[in-house]
């Protein structure tokens, strides 16, 4: 692959890839802990504090990762399975 | 694609840090700056240089000053799109808001309804400050240069809309926090590196062990700060709540408000006010009780005139990091009794509170306050050296190929590093020039302010030729005399136009935050002058490097 389109595609899988994956794990990590009790607030701050250093670790593991294509599958795939699992347990509480 | 941890973790270090290191320098100058900006405040607006005041009587001196107060004829104006029917000549009153912090000014906002808006929620507003020593009302919008730029520069470089700013910062943050643990990788040595400043060697070498020795000695205080800074604005960069989880949001704000034993809207039935004062003084007795700060800090009325009325009083967060439980006290406006008290935060939200509440740094301690401008003026130097490690680099390879990438880098850190310190110094001195009164003159010291930034940076693109030839720029030895002679004009102009000279304010009729400003410009213009003499020695000792072959 050409060197400027193989980094040019690692910040995009950084922040994006990594943003998706911070998005799905702190709304699945914020309605799992409400569900087990905790205050709306708590939950959100706590998985958000939470979120930012797994941001941070998936940003750095992206750029030292062998395989791009395993970095797409676990940050894009596991982020669409957090963010539906988020909303389906939402939709067991608010019912 | 790198060969190998190290490399990635190196190329990480130093693209991201370089773009979006320039934003990092103003978000940690203009954050250390507002550790102090009250104090930049009292500088900036002479008719407040007196002592920190308790807030003063409601029901004699806030309530006729509230009472007066109406939205002004221009924001009723603007109103004009968001009403279905005539504009109002008079509008009633929704809220009453009056803060007093560790400052002498009392700040009075005011929220008014709006008769025929299309959105119920809609207010109009009004604001007034009041100096609470000396009962002088003050000017529509007085230079608050510390509160109202500084500060806003750090979180939000007060580009507002669509919050870009704090998204810019946002990812700025988030870089240090990439930059800081690639960094600790690529070097290895970290415990050696806090010993290690060697000036004499070669630019090079010095620039890096500088680079090292700020980067380590204050680690947790660059990593905390971004992580937090991150987490006090977690709301804008992921919108969960407002979003995908809105159902849910929703849900919890519906049980928050049938437990709560407060009420959330007017009840419709007009009742006049209890003494404000009286409710003050319960309030304190409280607060003593418990052992917390006795100031009020913040006075709100909410519902104003109605039968569901209420008064909340909160205490100064002088003595404490967080929020502490009964800090918050609310009385029924009617009567005066107390309705509810805030509670003990839960464990998770003490610490999320205590997080947050050591960035905003809202407690009154000197010292500590000094030592957070330190870890923030390292966090600068940690920086800057970067910049100029990353140009020393490859200044003389790039010099050989006849590239200019080095010389663009280095006119934008001369822009970045002494341009923005000329353009906060010249903003001190200009707020001291202009007459105040003069019409258009906070126009005047925004326009100095941007301009000395921009004028530095076409001065610094202008001055970079010699970069291309492995040399230094003038424009950081010409721009360090610049500085260093701004700085003593704000002095001068201070002494001047206020008659406060650094005798009277430290000795004779001490006053520390003038003192302590005009201390620190005499400290800038100090060291700027011995950066500038270093530089003059520095810039005759390197020979040009010519390009081998000069494509033309």
């Amino acid at each position: 692959m050409d060197p400027r389109l193989s980094v040019t595609l690692r910040v995009a899988l950084a922040l994006l890839g990594g943003y998706a994956f911070a998005w799905g794990f702190i709304a699945s990590g914020m309605t799992a802990l409400h569900a087990a009790g905790m205050e709306f607030h708590d939950a959100q701050g706590l998985a958000s504090l939470l979120g930012f250093l797994l941001f941070l670790c998936v940003f750095l593991w992206t750029f030292a990762a062998r395989s791009l294509l395993r970095v797409g599958v676990v940050l894009v795939g596991g982020g669409a399975l957090l963010i539906v699992a988020a909303s389906s347990l939402q939709s067991a509480l608010v019912r | 694609m790198f060969q190998s941890f190290r490399l990635a973790m190196s190329w990480v270090h130093t693209w991201f840090g370089l773009v979006l290191g320039f934003v990092l320098m103003a978000a940690f100058f203009f954050g250390t700056l507002s550790v102090f900006d009250r104090e930049i405040d009292r500088w900036a607006v002479p008719a407040t240089r007196v002592a920190a005041q308790p807030m003063p009587s409601f029901d004699t001196v806030l309530r006729p000053v509230l009472e007066g107060m109406q939205p002004e004829a221009e924001d009723v104006a603007a109103l004009r799109d968001e009403l279905s029917g005539p504009v109002p000549t008079r509008f009633d009153i929704n809220y009453w808001d009056i803060r007093s912090t560790r400052d002498p000014v009392t700040y009075l906002y005011a929220g008014y309804e709006v008769p025929g808006a299309k959105s119920p929620d809609e207010l109009a507003y009004d604001m007034r400050l009041l100096v609470a020593a000396t009962g002088e009302l003050l000017e529509e919008e007085p230079a608050f240069i510390g509160t109202g730029l500084f500060y806003p520069l750090h979180f939000n470089l007060t580009l507002a809309w669509a919050d870009l700013g704090a998204w810019i910062i946002g990812l700025a943050a988030f870089s240090m926090m990439a930059a800081l643990v690639s960094g600790v990788v690529i070097h290895r040595k970290i415990f050696r590196e806090f010993f290690t400043f060697r000036p004499r060697k070669a630019l090079l070498r010095s620039t890096l062990d500088l680079h090292n020795l700020s980067g380590v000695v204050a680690l947790p205080f660059h990593f905390f700060f971004a992580l937090t800074g991150l987490l006090i604005f977690a709301g804008i960069y992921f919108p969960i709540a407002e979003t995908q989880l809105q159902p849910l949001h929703e849900l919890h704000e519906r049980h928050e408000e049938a437990q709560s034993a407060v009420p959330k809207r007017r009840a419709g039935v007009p009742v006049p006010l209890a003494s404000v004062d009286a409710m003050v003084v319960q309030a304190q007795q409280r607060w003593a009780a418990r052992g917390q700060s006795d100031k009020v800090e913040a006075l709100i009325l909410l519902h104003v005139g109605d039968a569901n009325g209420r008064v909340v009083l909160s205490n100064a967060g002088e003595d404490r990091v967080t929020s502490a439980p009964g800090s918050d006290i609310h009385f029924r406006a009617s009567t005066g009794e107390v309705m509810h008290e805030s509670p003990r935060p839960s464990a998770t939200g003490q610490v999320l509170e205590y997080l947050a509440g050591l960035h905003l740094v809202h407690f009154r301690h000197w010292l500590l306050r000094w030592l957070y401008v330190l870890g923030g003026l390292l966090g600068c130097v940690c920086i800057a050296t970067g910049f100029i490690f990353f140009v020393e680099k490859r200044k003389a390879q790039h010099a050989r190929a006849g590239s200019q990438g080095s010389r663009i880098v280095d006119a934008v850190a001369v822009f970045a590093v002494t341009g923005m310190l000329i353009a906060t110094v010249m903003l001190l001195a200009v707020n001291r020039l202009v007459p105040e009164g003069l019409p258009g003159r906070n126009g005047i010291q925004g326009f100095a302010f941007w301009g000395a930034w921009v004028m530095a940076f076409i001065h610094a693109a202008l001055r970079s030729g010699p970069v291309a030839r492995a040399q230094i720029n003038p424009a950081w030895r010409e721009q360090c005399w610049v500085l260093s002679m701004l700085a003593a004009a704000a002095v001068a102009l201070n002494w001047l136009t206020t008659g406060d000279h650094l005798i009277k304010t430290v000795f004779t009729d001490t006053y520390w935050p003038v003192a302590g400003m005009d201390l620190s410009l005499i400290a800038t213009g100090l060291l700027a002058a011995i950066a500038a003499r270093h530089l003059t020695r520095r810039e005759r000792e390197r020979p040009a490097v010519r390009a081998h072959a000069v494509p033309t």
